[in-house]
């Protein structure tokens, strides 16, 4: 079975954000995106998700080092002064 | 004082939210409740419209949105210099202030609808126009002394495509194509249960404002006492033009009524985007936490009170 060492970026931002985050990650060259509607508590206060003004949306990517790193420069460079963002990576293992 | 039942059903919901209850409603039923009820205000509009002359609304169109663009522009001076909030802070909360509420007309609509009072059709047609100038003269005001370019293309995206426009525009299209008679079939499903629909709205943004009222206390007094004089002072530019215009008593209620609302899902998607620096706390908690609620049990019956004084001084 073949399998590749990746990256899996993790990106949890304000849901208004979703479109513009998307056309980023597509500019990029990221082969693909998976995205999940999210609630939780931090520095941006309580979003509790039951509407979109107050929901997140969690982000996902796989990719090598290199995109994932591009991605979140860019992301934290244009969006993390004023919008509620978090980023992170985890190594995983593709087994397809 | 009587409140119509369907206002009692935010209290309900308002209440459950400070006390913690464990009601919530699904983020798909809030979804699914909104586009009916942008739809069926839509498609009330525009059967209505089917049954108006068109060329003769283009004049008071006109005048209804200029009136329109003055409330921003009132506005922003008060929360800046007044208020001493940041520009941005400023710019944002004027343009909720002269965008619109769907949902306040809707309860104004019901207001009337309880009486058996009616209203001119192009009100709805009014309420999708008025949604924007606000919002396009508050980025300006926020982007006057600041640097950086404003992702014009996006937020004009929202504003058009948001769903609240597009939903209302279309059902507005649907309603004036079809006319009354093709969408009688329609009508149990789009008139008879939108009373029902507004009471579970109305207790989701219960649920949604009694979250936002804690936020709006940390900003003062200030913001609490503009978000309530704001809409009085605005009612009254919309009872006088509707009045001016000839509108109905109806009319001139609902007119008051979307000059005097704020909007609370339009605006702050479009603001968001376009003036990321403005704190959507602030503009949220004071149009969803203090002018909705203020509207919805005291705004509209004190407009109509006054709407209707001054229609008895005119005759």
């Amino acid at each position: 079975m073949q399998s590749d060492e990746m990256l899996l970026l993790t990106v949890v931002a304000e849901a208004i954000l979703e479109d513009i985050l998307i056309d980023e990650v597509r500019r990029q060259g990221a082969a693909g995106y998976t995205v999940t509607d999210t609630r939780g508590w931090g520095k941006h206060g309580k979003r509790r998700g039951n509407w979109r003004q107050g929901g997140n949306i969690k982000l996902e990517v796989v990719g090598s080092a290199e995109l994932c790193d591009r991605i979140a420069r860019q992301f934290k460079e244009q969006y993390e002064a004023d919008y509620g963002l978090l980023m992170f990576t985890t190594p995983v293992t593709l087994k397809n | 004082m009587a409140f119509d039942p369907v206002v009692l059903f935010f209290l309900l919901g308002a209440i459950a939210g400070l006390a913690k209850s464990d009601l919530k409603i699904p983020m798909a039923i809030y979804e699914a409740l909104s586009i009916y009820l942008l739809l069926a205000i839509g498609l009330h509009g525009g059967v209505k419209l089917a049954e108006s002359e068109l060329v003769p609304l283009i004049l008071p169109g006109l005048a209804v949105l200029a009136v329109g663009s003055l409330i921003p522009l009132l506005a922003f001076p008060v929360l800046r210099w007044l208020g001493r909030m940041p520009r941005a802070d400023s710019a944002s909360i004027a343009a909720h202030y002269g965008s619109v509420s769907v949902v306040t007309f809707s309860v104004a609509v019901a207001f009337l609808a309880a009486r058996g009072i009616d209203y001119e059709g192009h009100m709805v047609v009014f309420l999708v126009l008025l949604e924007m100038p606000a919002l396009v003269i508050g980025i300006l005001l926020a982007r006057m002394g600041s640097k950086g370019p404003v992702q014009w293309g996006k937020t004009m995206h929202e504003v058009f495509f948001g769903k609240s426009i597009f939903l209302l525009a279309g059902g507005l299209v649907i309603g004036f194509v079809a006319g009354p008679e093709l969408m009688d079939p329609l009508e149990p499903m789009f008139f008879d249960l939108f009373k029902g629909v507004l009471a579970l709205f109305l207790l989701e943004m219960g649920l949604v404002a009694s979250s936002r009222i804690a936020e709006v206390r940390q900003y003062g007094v200030f913001l609490v006492v503009f978000a309530i004089v704001m809409p009085v002072v605005s009612a009254v530019l919309g009872i006088l033009l509707g009045w001016g215009l000839g509108m109905s008593l109806g009319g001139t209620l609902l007119l008051a009524t979307l000059y005097a609302s704020a909007s609370y899902i339009a605006a702050p998607a479009a603001m968001r985007i376009a003036v990321p620096k403005a704190n959507p706390a602030l503009s949220i908690g004071a149009s969803l936490g203090v002018t909705f609620p203020f509207n919805i049990f005291l705004g509209v019956p004190l407009y109509f009170w006054m709407a209707q004084w001054l229609y008895s001084l005119g005759g």
